[in-house]
């Protein structure tokens, strides 16, 4: 038995644990399943990783085999940080009594384990579709106003995850029916394709609005566990299969500038955070890009940190919407009078996504922005500079929109004067871990010794130099400045209530409406075809009972001759059809 | 120069009795930084940053860059974190215009109440 738990990809235990959620009518047994199921997990992720990659769980689908365990350097990091954001989804979601929830979020975080655990395409295929439909519960449990938004979340899924199972199929046909899922490149056969499929699960620009569309009308403990896997699993299959592909340079550094736009303008404060999460991809996809060890180990670093500061900022808005019944910066304001630990864990998160010194992204953001540094010094090309300042314009960018506007609006600016009750206990325990581990992950003693040991190359990055602490503060501090200097002159925007319009635009207004142009013209189209094929039927049908009717025309006494002259026509003209059939 | 005491000392009283209503309302763990909310507190915040960047700057020339970008001057990185932050707020501005409709533009209401 113990034998054949070492065979089984950990990420079958969350399956198993989902389903039996579903059955399951005793509350506190399925908040215990949430909790000690991801913990179970990491330790048997720990008990089959020894050093070296382990490839088991081998099962034969017809021709096809299909690996359901691989676990190497790089799956392990993703494995154990997505059983780590497990246990603290898990706690935070301990007040709530929903059995979907449960499931689903079980499932959905099994399904994203699974799928960095499994060693072909065509599993991944299945755990990545099984990752869409058991997460959009997720966002449907928001309300009623998050059905459409979960629909939309749906068809995007399920398109990524048909372009992954076409390309798939396309690269394993071209491969001789070798299906294994390792580096795969643009440039082979169906690896467009698929890089589209990542793309689209990963939020490149133009594809990026299901994050914007779905996560802020999830339920609040949805949104906090949709943040943690679906984009990250992207990530992994895109360090898997793409690391070093240059386009993913250019991607990843678009990815960092444009969400800092939107998020400046946006009211809805979780709506921001999307924004920022979008943003955050973008370092890491450009890190993958870049694919030196020093960028990969930068990636999964920065994958680590993320879900932990990003998670934190979500729970802290989930927890301020909890009390107050909003996200929106406008109706905010003051809060730090209520909830006091829960605007220092947002103060936290809020330095750790900024990359402050001893918080998290300052090791591991840092190690992408020196990958780049050091791969423009080397090239000595100006599209690798101009890389570099967008990376650099996208950091204070950070500053902006998480590191200053989600704390400053929520718990301090004008008071709101709202008076509530500080974030239930089990919040306050799930935001405080996050928080520990924010500032572990950077502790200089030991703390991003400990990261860099679960990274996937050797590392030999020093984050705490003289340099790069006093240039990382000077570039904060400048930013913190000139919030400080645009606030007092009056020139900081107020926020005001509003729909902001993104590239979902296309699909939600322009698409839409010429689908609905389409289906009126088309209906106009029916009617006046049916309306003019009966005047013609009704008008041929006139025509010929006037002509052979008794009271028609050729019943009519004409002269023979004539008579004999239209038979004889008619005659040839048959005779000219039969020819030409019977040719 | 008496007009302006006078208009301190109001504020200061205003002060004071707000964060004296505040005390009753807010959470305990709260009540000892209740002066955060003071407006004088909030309009002086700019000297924080401000003596944190001339402390980095000074402290730049000790400890200069091991691999310089071509941008790389006497504080540059302060000019970048000011100008880039500069940028994106004032892009606010002419971006909403552009940008914002009513809450319920694609009729599926406001979302976060």
């Amino acid at each position: 038995m113990a034998d054949l738990l070492l065979h089984l990809n950990p990420g079958f235990y969350f399956i198993f644990a989902g389903i039996l959620c579903a059955l399951l009518p005793v509350n506190i047994v399925r908040k215990s399943l949430l909790v000690l199921t991801p913990v179970f997990a990491a330790f048997m992720i720990f008990q089959i990783y020894g050093a070296q990659e382990v490839i088991s769980g081998v099962i034969s689908v017809g021709p096809q085999e299909l690996i359901t365990l691989r676990i190497d350097r790089l799956s392990m990091v993703w494995g154990y940080i997505f059983c780590l954001a497990g246990v603290l989804n898990g706690i935070y979601g301990f007040h709530e009594r929903c059995r979907i929830t449960d499931s689903s979020a079980l499932i959905y975080m099994g399904a994203a384990v699974c799928g960095v655990f499994v060693g072909d395409l065509l599993s991944l295929f299945i755990f990545w579709e099984l990752a869409a439909i058991s997460s959009v519960m997720l966002v449907w449990m928001g309300g009623e106003g998050a059905y459409k938004a979960g629909i939309r979340y749906l068809a995007i899924h399920v398109l990524s995850g048909v372009l992954l199972l076409a390309g798939a199929v396309i690269y394993g046909q071209s491969n001789g029916g070798d299906y294994t899922f390792g580096n795969i490149g643009i440039d082979a056969p169906g690896g467009k394709l698929m890089l589209i499929a990542m793309g689209i699960k990963c939020g490149f620009p133009l594809l990026h609005n299901w994050i914007q569309d779905a996560y802020p009308k999830a339920s609040i403990t949805g949104t906090v566990i949709l943040s943690a896997f679906t984009t990250k699993l992207a990530l992994y299959a895109l360090a898997r299969g793409y690391a070093g592909t240059d386009i993913l340079i250019y991607i990843g550094a678009l990815m960092t500038v444009f969400p800092v736009f939107f998020a400046v303008i946006e009211n809805d404060l979780r709506r921001v955070l999307s924004y920022s999460l979008n943003n955050q991809l973008g370092f890491m996809v450009c890190g993958i890009g870049i694919g030196t060890p020093l960028a990969m180990n930068g990636v999964a670093g920065h994958v680590v940190a993320d879900v932990v500061f990003k998670g934190l900022l979500f729970m802290s808005m989930g927890a301020v919407m909890l009390r107050t019944g909003t996200a929106k910066a406008s109706e905010l304001g003051g809060l730090f009078r209520s909830m006091p630990y829960t605007t220092v864990f947002c103060l936290i998160g809020a330095g750790s996504i900024a990359a402050f010194p001893l918080l998290s992204a300052f090791v591991t953001k840092s190690m992408i922005i020196s990958a780049a540094l050091y791969s423009a010094e080397n090239s000595h090309a100006i599209k690798d500079w101009i890389v570099l300042a967008m990376l650099l314009f996208a950091s204070a960018g950070v500053m902006e929109h998480s590191g200053i506007k989600v704390p400053y609006f929520t718990f301090f600016a004008h008071d709101s004067g709202r008076r509530v009750e500080e974030a239930p206990w089990n919040m306050l325990v799930a935001m405080g871990l996050a928080s520990l581990l924010c500032i572990f992950f950077a502790f200089p003693w030991g703390g991003y010794q400990f990261l860099y040991s679960l990274l996937p190359y050797d590392v030999k990055y020093h984050p705490y130099t003289g340099d790069h602490v006093v240039f990382q503060l000077q570039l904060l501090f400048a930013a913190m400045l000139a919030f400080a200097f645009l606030k007092r002159i009056g020139a900081y925007p107020h926020e005001r209530r509003a729909e902001i319009l993104d590239f979902d635009w296309t699909y939600r207004k322009l698409g839409l409406g010429i689908v609905h142009w389409m289906s009126e013209m088309w209906t106009r189209l029916s009617v006046n075809i049916s309306r003019v094929s009966m005047r013609l039927i009704k008008g041929t049908g006139q025509k010929f009972y006037h002509i052979f009717s008794p009271a028609g025309t050729m019943s009519q006494s004409t002269p023979s001759g004539f008579a004999a002259v239209l038979t004889a026509g008619m005659l040839v003209v048959t005779l000219i059809f039969i020819y030409i059939g019977a040719s | 120069m008496a007009k302006q005491k006078s208009k301190m000392a109001k504020a200061k009283l205003s002060d004071e009795a707000r964060e004296a209503k505040e005390r009753v309302e807010a959470h305990p763990m709260a009540v000892p930084f209740l002066w955060l909310g003071r407006k004088s507190v909030q309009d002086n915040f700019i000297f924080l940053p401000l003596i944190g960047l001339i402390i980095t700057i000074v402290l730049g020339l000790v400890f200069p860059p091991e691999h310089e970008a071509p941008w790389d001057f006497f504080a540059s990185w302060a000019v970048i974190g000011f100008c880039a932050y500069s940028a994106v707020v004032f892009s606010a501005e002419p971006l909403f215009k552009l940008l914002a409709r009513d809450e319920n533009y694609y009729g599926e209401g406001s979302d976060n109440g």
